[in-house]
């Protein structure tokens, strides 16, 4: 298998381009997803993006900006509800995303059944890129990719020591917001190359595969955004070789990265504690 | 000839025997070398700074933990072996304060080791827990939400949880943080009934005026043994300044020592 | 509107004695995964069984089965995974999830009818439930139930004070395993139903709004059960109601998600007014 010769066509080239830049940001904004825990609400917003999606196709508007408005309701929804007495955030979370998706289908089937591009949205289908999606995931990149360097020492004090930063004068909750507004754009922005459903995994997966092996917080950074970016790369490869589902292959060189630096990594791996 | 006097009953095998014990979390030791008895009846203070490892050795008691070296007997046996007759008494805020369980459902836990898997505790297991959450003063809010009690409340409850479980030895992570005045009185009294039952008690505590009441032996330990001994002896300003450092003050004229947890 | 008239049909019929069953099923064994904060648990649970279905799809056997290995393979992974220091259970339960769930999509992805089959596995066919699906979910919701009685005080026990049960002798992690298998069996048994996204909210939803209203573990079930359930009845009588007399098709099982959604709101919104009349 030559990997030039599987980027040959045009398709496959705008599919590489934008695999290496989601892997990317994901990476980048998976490290602050572990720190403040947002494995599970990254993934219910995966979920609770399809009725923007839904909507905006019915309305006739992008289906990026549909998800995009309705996952930033989501998040406010989120947010209120876990403010509640006797309701944790693991809860709200979970009513949040099966209400949220539950609407979707609704939506979908009371429009005229399902439709093909429902598994397109959930799967990924990156080799079905156009050149306008690659502007918008750069541009969402390169944005996003500011807000967490101009921010970071903020972001990093408020997953650390959330008191404190209040106690500083910060405003703890606009930083939260803005935080989930990241998260939520960058999902948004992978949904055509690995769906919503897995999402979550190019998120989580190469930031936590970089954790096993370094300690110092940007370094773990650059090197989740490598992983991230290499994951893309090497799962299309071999999705293209072997014509099977592109998103997934992806995750699934992800995680597979993360389950061999679990064993080998040279402080936190299991060979290293067996010693 | 006078008669050979009457045989003198051997004394009773402690409950706790502690030999150089020592707790270490990835080679680097935290706690260490803790060594003491424990008798029935009697009644220890752990006391040391934050950090000390004071938690880490209840744990280790309870044979959550294990020992890196030296060795723990509780009645004779190893940690896990004696569960059964070990009761814990943690910090109150450390539970969920809007789980769904009544005073008394909580009480009625202490129960489970001695009911056993699947069956349900009896009516002669609710008495047990009645009665133990009468001797904590709260007789009368048995059916209030665990949740609806204040501070204090809580941490009656969750004496009276391990008072119905019948213990020979009962281990409490800092009982009086944030505890009123009466409740203290209440947990006091009610510590004071368990040991003239019989039950041995150590205690974990930043409290030294509480020590001084609820103990009789003190054990000192800042990552290592500093002291083990009666408070009397034990309990002294320069075994004090060693166990908190920079942090220990000492008054002038009666030498009364205010440690700074 | 009408809710009996309906249910006259066969098909109806069926579908609803299936949603009733499992709105039970997954209320009672959903306020455990409430009150331990395992909703995300759940989550991955409906997306790991996936390959499990899809490898029984392709060698035609029975998918309940495939779903079942599946779900105990991952109940005893969860159990026997956690505790990582560098990685949080979340990341590690996110990455497990994602990675089985992408193994069924890769190999599905090889056969046609693709799109097909990934919908009735994500959505369900509640309405195509037929008499031998239906005793196949009685059979093991009975298994469940029977489980739940018996290990209910150590179980709630568990959830409650982690730190007093390890001290009395339990151990915990055989606990934590019984509790992944009962959410496994939820999830295997509701899946061919509701779907996978949706059997989540039946085992949250009903829970999280039992919780609101109740203050004692006993209430809170029973609660869940008659919530979940009624869910089940209310959701199915409007999707047929709308469907057929309105002309609108609403999907079966999104529409019960969305009543159990409102009840939740309800309760929500009922929950301060309660308390101020319980003066304790």
């Amino acid at each position: 298998m030559s990997l030039l010769e599987a980027f040959g066509d045009g398709f496959a080239r705008r599919a590489l381009l934008e695999a290496v830049m989601v892997g990317g940001l994901c990476g980048a904004v998976g490290v602050h997803v572990l720190l403040r825990r947002l494995p599970f609400f990254t993934m219910a917003l995966g979920h609770a993006t399809f009725p923007g999606v839904v909507l905006a196709g019915l309305v006739g508007i992008s289906l990026f900006a549909g998800a995009a408005a309705f996952g930033a309701v989501v998040v406010v929804v989120v947010a209120l509800l876990g403010a509640r007495d006797r309701v944790d955030d693991t809860s709200a979370v979970g009513v949040t995303l099966s209400g949220a998706f539950a609407l979707g289908v609704l939506l979908l089937s009371a429009q005229a059944g399902f439709s093909r591009d429902l598994t397109a949205y959930l799967v990924g289908s990156i080799v079905t890129v156009r050149p306008g999606d690659l502007v918008t995931t750069a541009v969402v990149g390169a944005a996003t990719l500011a807000v967490l360097a101009a921010l970071h020492k903020e972001l990093v004090l408020g997953a650390f020591d959330r008191g404190g930063l209040a106690a500083l004068g910060y405003p703890v909750l606009a930083l939260d917001v803005v935080l989930l507004l990241v998260v939520e754009a960058t999902v948004v922005t992978s949904i055509p190359a690995v769906g919503t459903i897995l999402a979550v995994a190019l998120v989580v997966a190469p930031a936590a595969t970089a954790r096993l092996w370094t300690e110092r917080l940007r370094a773990t950074m650059a090197l989740a955004a490598a992983l991230g970016a290499a994951s893309g790369v090497v799962g299309l490869a071999i999705s293209l070789q072997w014509r099977v589902a592109a998103g997934a292959t992806i995750v699934l060189v992800a995680a597979a990265l993360f389950a061999v630096s679990l064993v080998v990594a040279p402080r936190h791996g299991l060979l290293a504690s067996l010693r | 000839m006078a008669p050979d006097p009457a045989p003198v009953p051997a004394p009773a095998p402690p409950v706790l025997v502690l030999r150089r014990a020592t707790v270490a979390y990835e080679r680097e030791p935290v706690v260490e070398g803790v060594d003491g008895e424990v008798a029935a009846g009697q009644s220890v203070a752990l006391i040391g700074p934050n950090g000390a490892g004071k938690s880490t050795l209840i744990r280790a008691v309870l044979g959550l933990v294990p020992l890196t070296s030296g060795t723990i007997q509780v009645l004779g046996r190893s940690p896990q072996a004696a569960r059964r007759q070990v009761a814990y008494v943690p910090q109150a805020d450390t539970l969920d304060a809007e789980f769904p369980v009544s005073a008394l459902q909580v009480t009625l836990m202490g129960r489970y080791p001695r009911v056993g898997w699947v069956r349900r505790p009896g009516p002669a297991d609710r008495q047990v827990a009645a009665r133990a959450l009468a001797e904590v003063g709260l007789a009368e809010r048995a059916s209030a939400r665990f949740g609806t009690l204040s501070g204090g409340q809580r941490q009656r409850v969750l004496l009276a949880r391990a008072i119905a479980q019948e213990p020979r030895l009962l281990l409490l992570d800092e009982p009086f943080n944030g505890v009123d005045a009466l409740s203290q009185d209440l947990l006091l009294a009610a510590l004071a009934r368990l040991r003239a039952g019989g039950a041995a008690v150590v205690m974990a505590t930043h409290d030294l005026g509480l020590a001084h009441l609820a103990c009789d032996e003190v054990c000192l330990l800042n990552r290592h043994q500093i002291g083990f001994g009666p408070i009397g002896t034990t309990l002294t300003p320069e075994l004090l300044r060693a166990t908190y450092g920079g942090q220990a003050l000492q008054l002038r004229g009666d030498g009364v020592i205010v440690a700074r947890p | 509107m009408n809710l009996l008239q309906p249910f006259t049909i066969p098909y109806m019929q069926r579908a609803l004695v299936e949603v009733l069953v499992l709105g039970a099923l997954a209320g009672a064994v959903g306020v455990l995964v409430v009150l331990r904060r395992l909703a995300f648990v759940g989550d991955a649970l409906t997306h790991t069984v996936f390959p499990g279905v899809v490898i029984a799809h392709l060698l035609g056997r029975s998918l309940l089965l495939g779903a079942l290995a599946f779900g105990v393979l991952t109940a005893v992974l969860l159990t026997t995974l956690g505790g990582h220091r560098r990685v949080g259970d979340d990341a590690a339960l996110a990455i497990l999830l994602t990675s089985f769930f992408s193994v069924g999509v890769v190999l599905i992805s090889r056969t046609r009818g693709f799109t097909a089959d990934l919908t009735v596995f994500l959505f369900g066919r509640v309405l195509a439930v037929d008499r031998a699906d239906l005793l196949q979910t009685l059979a093991v919701a009975a298994v469940a139930a029977v489980v739940l009685l018996l290990l209910h005080k150590e179980l709630v026990l568990r959830a409650f004070d982690p730190e007093a049960t390890a001290a009395m002798g339990y151990r915990t992690g055989a606990l934590d395993l019984v509790l992944n298998l009962l959410i496994a069996l939820v999830v295997v048994a509701a899946v061919e139903a509701v779907g996978t996204v949706l059997v989540i909210a039946l085992m949250v939803v009903p829970a999280a709004a039992a919780r609101l209203l109740a203050d004692r573990v006993a209430a809170m079930t029973a609660l869940a059960c008659l919530l979940g359930a009624a869910g089940g009845w209310l959701g199915l009588a409007v999707s047929y109601e709308v469907s057929v007399d309105h002309g609108v098709r609403l999907a079966a099982g999104a529409t019960i998600v969305v009543v159990l959604v409102g009840l939740f709101l309800l309760a929500a919104a009922l929950a301060p007014l309660r308390r101020r009349v319980v003066t304790r």
